[in-house]
């Protein structure tokens, strides 16, 4: 991504006003921008967001989709994370110019949602994904699109993926026994009658339509990312275009509701110390029980004005 | 296979390959292994084998826009046959984030000012992913990057940290990795004890964050010892062999 320019006056003016806990837009140092957020906006999609944070806007988009699970967690669904990058937001990321910054993005993403060995444990417990054991599961397709880069992408994603799976309806699905499987072309069933038996009770699946029955993902622990950046001394949230490009160091923290840090990526040229770093994780840590409210606030307002309409 | 899985990762204070909870696995550390690039670097932490070649400082390959600094570009490619399911040709999107992420981890050490609008290429291939990829591959980056005579304002060294079965493991591997309820891995500057790199994965609570950070710290420090081992041998190695060529010269003239 060709990096926009920034002279070193600039850098000066934004750096001394971080240490004095005054931005050029009036926040302090922990303080976010305006956040907005708008559920349902794709109506093609399972489930949809759009998050303005300032002038960062991105839309993501939740598929459920039927598909066959992880042969390593074959009781658990799957969740697919991919972010694209649109010219629109910026030439540079014509072609194949935004690759790196969606591929950064997308398994930062990924990370934050590790489901651990079980597949219950992380943001999305993947198991009430699954429909036949080993055959049959959700996948649930979270991607995301970049519609406007004013900083703090990865903050703002984050956000839109929550709000997305929280707006999923999946539906209804009932597993029914299936039809004798050597009816179908080109099935070829071993003669070993132990074998014979296990294709018999194949079992087969029905989605329902009706969207009364669609039940929603439970989201509580799906964790929101915070990315804390040094500018001069200090630990700063939330940071503009500009901001960024006075920023040598920055951690990612992904945190959930309770605290409980989900994933950690640093970013940017310069090291930091331990400390310091500890420190960052520390800011996160407030900083997301903030963003946690303000999301829960909106999210719950907009899902009960959708109720009181359907 | 099925077996094995249900089994406990550990059992009496050991692990299943017989090392305790805290104890790295046989680290094998060597530079100067292809003779064709600039400095190069070879790494094997049982299972894990991992060579990186470093080619420049030199024009960029790439075309890329101005930079009054240096850059490094980092690629790293796991052989087909390094996982237990067979990898595919040209770069999957998972090594595209392990080079950005190790790309990261070397950008703070390097004196990028050293090499203005140059790029030093790190070519980083795993021969064998046994666990802990981007800890090794770091940590014999950094080990290529030195033998290239690239300026450094110290090694790098890196270590992971799995939690699993309610234990804290240094150097995992792949299996308890895929076992581990959260992992982290950690890229250190040992002697300006700086944070080059912090990736973890699954639940942390700050003071299990704050122990695991200091087994990892403990564990870069361990590897940084041995890696300068590493490179004064080598410099040791090859002052010998200078002077040696300069006696057959003297004695030929």
């Amino acid at each position: 991504m060709a990096s926009p320019l920034i002279s070193a006056a600039e850098v000066q003016w934004i750096t001394a006003g971080v240490s004095f806990n005054i931005r050029n837009d009036g926040r302090q140092r922990e303080d976010f921008r305006a956040l907005s957020v708008q559920l349902g906006v794709i109506t093609q999609a399972t489930g949809s967001a759009r998050v303005q944070l300032g002038e960062t806007d991105v839309i993501v988009g939740v598929k459920a989709e039927i598909g066959s699970p992880d042969p390593d967690r074959p009781d658990c669904g799957r969740l697919v994370f991919g972010v694209e990058c649109s010219p629109v937001a910026s030439p540079a990321f014509r072609g194949r110019g935004g690759d790196e910054l969606s591929g950064e993005l997308a398994r930062a993403l990924e990370r934050s949602f590790y489901p651990g060995p079980s597949g219950r444990a992380g943001g999305v417990d993947l198991s009430t994904l699954s429909i036949v054991s080993g055959k049959t599961c959700w996948v649930l397709y979270v991607d995301a699109l970049l519609l406007n880069i004013g900083g703090n992408l990865h903050d703002a994603l984050s956000v839109a993926a929550k709000a997305a799976l929280a707006d999923a309806k999946i539906p209804k699905v009932e597993v029914v026994q299936g039809e004798d499987p050597t009816d179908e072309p080109g099935y070829e069933v071993d003669d070993d009658p132990q074998w014979f038996s296990l294709y018999l009770y194949e079992p087969d699946y029905e989605v329902d339509d009706d969207p009364q029955q669609a039940q929603r993902l439970d989201v509580s622990r799906v964790p929101l990312c915070v990315t804390v950046s040094q500018i001069g001394a200090h630990s700063v949230v939330d940071l503009t275009a500009q901001e960024e490009l006075c920023s040598s160091a920055s951690v990612q923290v992904a945190v959930d509701e309770s605290g409980v840090v989900c994933g950690l990526t640093k970013r940017r040229q310069k090291g930091v110390d331990p400390s310091v770093a500890l420190e960052m994780v520390e800011v996160a840590q407030r900083s997301a029980a903030k963003l946690h409210a303000a999301l829960a606030e909106s999210l719950g307002g907009q899902q009960a004005q959708q109720m009181s309409v359907g | 296979m099925a077996g094995l899985e249900q089994q406990p990762l550990l059992t009496d204070g050991h692990r299943r390959d017989g090392r305790a909870y805290e104890e790295f696995r046989n680290v094998f550390l060597n530079t100067g292994v292809i003779s064709q690039a600039s400095g190069s670097a070879y790494a094997e932490f049982n299972n894990t084998k991992v060579m990186v070649g470093v080619y420049g400082p030199r024009q960029s390959e790439r075309k890329v826009g101005y930079s009054e600094q240096g850059r490094i570009s980092v690629d790293v490619k796991l052989a087909t046959f390094a996982t237990r399911q067979r990898g595919v040709f040209g770069q999957t999107p998972e090594e595209r984030e392990l080079s950005a992420l190790l790309a990261t981890a070397l950008e703070a050490a390097t004196n990028l000012a050293s090499f203005p609008k140059a790029t030093a290429d790190v070519y980083v291939l795993v021969l064998e992913a046994g666990g802990a990829e981007l800890a090794v591959a770091a940590t014999a980056a950094a080990l290529a990057l030195a033998d290239a005579g690239i300026e450094m304002f110290d090694l790098v060294t890196a270590c992971s940290v799995s939690r699993a079965e309610g234990a804290l493991l240094l150097d995992p591997t792949t299996d308890e990795a895929a076992r581990e309820e959260a992992g982290l891995t950690l890229a250190l500057m040992p002697a300006c004890s700086e944070v080059t790199q912090l990736v973890s994965r699954g639940p942390w609570s700050s003071s299990q964050l704050r122990e695991a950070l200091e087994l990892a710290m403990g564990g870069c420090a361990q590897l940084d010892a041995l890696a300068r081992q590493v490179l004064k041998t080598a410099a040791a190695e090859a002052a010998t062999r200078r002077q040696q060529e300069a006696q057959r010269q003297a004695q030929q003239a």
